[in-house]
């Protein structure tokens, strides 16, 4: 047994500020006191913001503390729908397809599909790249780079290859989601800021010279540092971006046979190991 | 206003995807008469019911992820860790995440994948392991004091004006997997690290992290259990990325216990903090 007179050099003033917090909550957010309301960064819920706000501009205030203008919210909205599709070739919604046919629940399904996107190639947390690369590249830009000197200094840094968060996409060329998005900026009014700006000259040097264009991730980034978000901020506000394409994906194949999506043979799966060997005593 | 952009035509890249997926570590051999039940699995060679028959699960375990059974001293050092970290303890967050799911009454199913993901956070978690593995790769041949020497006058000449002088800011971490906890030295990572390096298996990373954990007493710092896993990891041959999950499966037996326990329990089995106790700073 260990004996408890060890000493674990404390600091002392620790000790204090955690005994001041046992059984406290101090929430720099909101709460609920029943009886009273809820709150969420100072607003009301129940009397300023359900029914008079939409869904995602309290979304968005949720993520980030910051309640936007009704035309912001409708362009998240929008960017939702481009990033949320029913087709389970797409990783996370393939986890959602194979949770249906394992039988998880409907939740469990969509949850896991979200965590999915924590991924170093897809979803959500390339944002977080797409947004500091345009960010630093504007700073750049602001302070004399031309957009071919910031694609030359990635280049150079990556062994002649165009490694730019923001730029090329698996899986196919070009993104027929910008388009799409271009034309809702349009309507909801939105003004081409300077970042997108930006962006858009980045993208013709790429197209000259490496045939790789913009994808929706480089075009969420430069809009939303236009509307003035860091990178976190941005990841905070899309943490369950793919949630409903998942939950697509899961209810296709819950409501089909069990084992027949995508059904594996045992020589479906290319075993490259060592062969068949004695199990030592 | 936004302008009207022409963007190049979508199309497939044709990316050579292979037919099927690969694997190294599971064979598993059909049946004669239906192509999709197996009549055999083996582990990295060994067939499954031959290793249920001569080995333990901890070999097993071994075995799965490195591809080769342990020696004895492999093995001990291993088992040893796994019953050490078996429960993170009901203070750690992903225990009482699976607390909240027992209590809440959430399918118990959800406690794991729940409580798992909290144990994979970068304080406390599977997080850390990968840094603190190569943390010990890289520096398990440098002199401890050394080390915090260069590190203090690193800090000191980056943060001089703020400062200059204090020895331990609260909350500061010198090296990855080791650190304080509540503002003091774990005793418990201590002890254990300090066990663990008297066994046949121990190896280099353990051994100097011991080293190491000395010279850290005055600066308030010490092992952190993560470090210690990271350290076992590190001299059993594991890879750094796989660090953090195996924190996270070593862990998983206790977050389900607890989660369990309260699963039966009526809500008020959990405090729930008073109105008066809930303050909002904005």
């Amino acid at each position: 047994m260990l004996s408890n007179d060890k000493k674990t050099y404390s600091d002392i003033k620790i000790i204090e500020v955690l005994d001041q917090r046992r059984g406290k909550i101090i929430s720099n957010t909101g709460g609920w006191f029943p009886g009273n309301g809820v709150f969420s960064h100072g607003y009301s819920m129940l009397d300023e913001l359900v029914g008079k706000k939409t869904y995602f501009q309290t979304l968005i205030l949720n993520a980030t503390g910051k309640m936007v203008e009704r035309p912001f919210a409708d362009w998240v909205e929008a960017i939702y729908g481009c990033l949320s599709w029913p087709d389970p070739r797409i990783w996370c919604n393939q986890i959602g397809a194979l949770a249906g046919t394992a039988r998880t629940s409907v939740v469990t399904a969509t949850a896991i599909g979200c965590m999915a996107t924590d991924s170093r190639t897809y979803g959500v947390y390339p944002l977080v790249e797409g947004v500091e690369f345009i960010q630093q590249a504007y700073a750049k830009h602001q302070s004399g780079m031309s957009p071919l000197d910031v694609v030359n200094e990635v280049v150079a840094t990556n062994k002649g290859k165009p490694y730019i968060v923001g730029y090329k996409r698996p899986i196919a060329k070009g993104d027929e989601r910008l388009e799409t998005m271009e034309a809702v900026a349009r309507n909801l009014g939105f003004d081409e800021g300077p970042h997108l700006q930006l962006a858009y000259e980045i993208e013709r040097v790429l197209l000259d010279q490496f045939d790789e264009g913009m994808n929706i991730n480089g075009y969420m980034s430069a809009f939303l540092s236009d509307q003035g978000f860091s990178s976190q901020e941005v990841y905070q506000m899309f943490a369950m971006l793919v949630a409903s394409g998942v939950t697509a994906c899961y209810l296709d194949t819950y409501k089909q046979p069990a084992d027949s999506f995508l059904p594996l043979r045992c020589d479906d799966v290319d075993y490259q190991g060592v062969p068949r060997r004695a199990v030592p005593d | 206003m936004t302008q009207e952009h022409k963007h190049e035509p979508v199309r497939s890249r044709n990316e050579p995807f292979v037919a099927r997926t690969a694997t190294r570590i599971w064979h598993e051999e059909p049946s004669t008469d239906n192509p999709y039940i197996a009549a055999s699995a083996q582990c990295h060679g060994y067939d499954l019911f031959e290793l249920m028959e001569k080995r333990s699960f901890v070999d097993v375990f071994y075995l799965l992820f490195r591809g080769e059974l342990p020696s004895h001293a492999e093995s001990n050092l291993l088992q040893q860790l796994m019953i050490a970290l078996i429960n993170p303890g009901p203070r750690h967050p992903a225990v009482r995440a699976a607390m909240n799911v027992g209590v809440g009454k959430t399918d118990p199913l959800h406690i794991l994948p729940i409580a798992s993901a909290v144990l994979g956070g970068t304080y406390l978690g599977g997080g850390e392991l990968e840094t603190s593995m190569r943390f010990f790769r890289k520096h398990q041949k440098t002199q401890p004091e050394i080390l915090i020497r260069d590190y203090l006058e690193q800090r000191d000449k980056n943060t001089l004006e703020k400062s200059a002088g204090k020895i331990n800011e609260p909350g500061e971490v010198y090296f990855a997997g080791f650190g304080a906890r509540n503002g003091g030295v774990e005793l418990m990572a201590v002890e254990l690290a300090s066990r663990l390096a008297k066994l046949d298996g121990a190896g280099a990373a353990l051994q100097w992290g011991c080293k190491l954990n000395e010279q850290l007493d005055e600066h308030g710092q010490g092992w952190l259990m993560t470090g210690v896993a990271a350290a076992v990891f590190a001299d059993l041959g594991f890879q750094p990325r796989a660090g953090g999950c195996l924190f996270q499966l070593l862990g998983a037996p206790g977050l389900v216990a607890q989660g369990l326990e309260l699963a039966n329990k009526p809500i008020t089995a959990m405090p729930f903090v008073s109105d008066e106790n809930y303050v909002i700073e904005r």
